[in-house]
């Protein structure tokens, strides 16, 4: 399976002692790592006024980390344990590789799309039919 | 409030076959061409409420107005981002309803991805569902 992109954000009791998160992500690290997968990003938000009070707490910790993953029981394996951590009050993973892809995409279509411009001003010097009419196409997709 | 949206709230599901023959008809000789669609299913008083109503608006706000631009074309966005939660705010009544499109200006695909957004943010306790008063 090709590999994923995933966004898993949880946010711990604003109590909770900065070790005890890192051994939160380290302990999920290990899990990760034995699945293949690795972490590519760890960002700690640090502690943040939550929008609704969550299991009667109006703050939380939030910690957001950015894993690639081939499997998807790993998610489930992820969330189980941050189900049973007691520091930890609301997690979410969200599946990103889709709209980044969808991104990627859009920009490259974008920079094919500004590269033409010029060419469309002088269309003597357009060769195959083809391309004329893909800018014929931009063109009426543009308005 | 309430009373504005009940008289709107019809017209989506009947504007399909009370639409043709609306123009052609004034509101006196309406009535002579309504027995005929009758037999469409709606009931025929139920075509005179919203018709009226709805005509006075559309003559009332007769004046050009300046177009909206949606915001996330003229910035090139191609992915809207959950986590920036201060942007979506901008999209969201203080109650922390989703604003329409034609309130914002927003385009159809960046409206599509916001209401996405700003669902994940709100999952996440980033955006309020609804604000306690």
């Amino acid at each position: 399976m090709e590999e994923r992109i995933y966004d898993l954000i949880f946010i711990c009791r604003p109590d909770t002692p900065e070790e005890e998160i890192d051994k939160v992500i380290n302990t999920l690290g290990h899990t990760a790592a034995e699945k293949g997968a690795r972490f590519e990003k760890v960002d700690k938000w640090g502690v943040k006024k939550l929008a609704y009070n969550v299991k009667k707490l109006r703050q939380g910790a939030y910690v957001c980390i950015t894993l690639r993953s081939g499997d998807g029981g790993l998610i489930h394996e992820l969330e189980r344990r941050l189900k049973v951590t007691d520091a930890v009050i609301k997690y979410q993973t969200i599946r990103l590789d889709e709209e980044l892809k969808r991104q990627q995409k859009l920009g490259r279509r974008r920079e094919v799309r500004a590269a033409r411009r010029p060419r469309r001003s002088a269309p003597a010097t357009a060769g195959e039919p083809g391309a004329a009419a893909v800018s014929t196409a931009s063109q009426a997709a543009g308005k | 409030m309430a009373d504005e949206i009940t008289p709107q709230a019809p017209m989506p599901s009947e504007a399909p076959e009370s639409g043709p023959e609306t123009p052609a008809s004034t509101p006196a000789n309406a009535s002579a061409g309504r027995p005929p669609s009758a037999g469409g299913g709606h009931g025929p008083g139920r075509h005179a409420g919203p018709r009226p109503a709805g005509g006075l608006k559309r003559g009332k706000r007769n004046y050009p107005r300046k177009k909206k631009v949606c915001r996330f074309c003229t910035d090139k966005v191609d992915l809207i981002d959950y986590k920036k939660a201060d942007v979506l705010q901008s999209f969201v009544q203080d109650r922390g309803k989703i604003l329409p499109r034609r309130i914002t200006g927003t385009c159809a695909k960046h409206q599509r991805w916001l209401t996405v957004a700003i669902k994940r943010a709100r999952n996440i306790a980033l955006m309020p569902f609804a604000t306690e008063m």
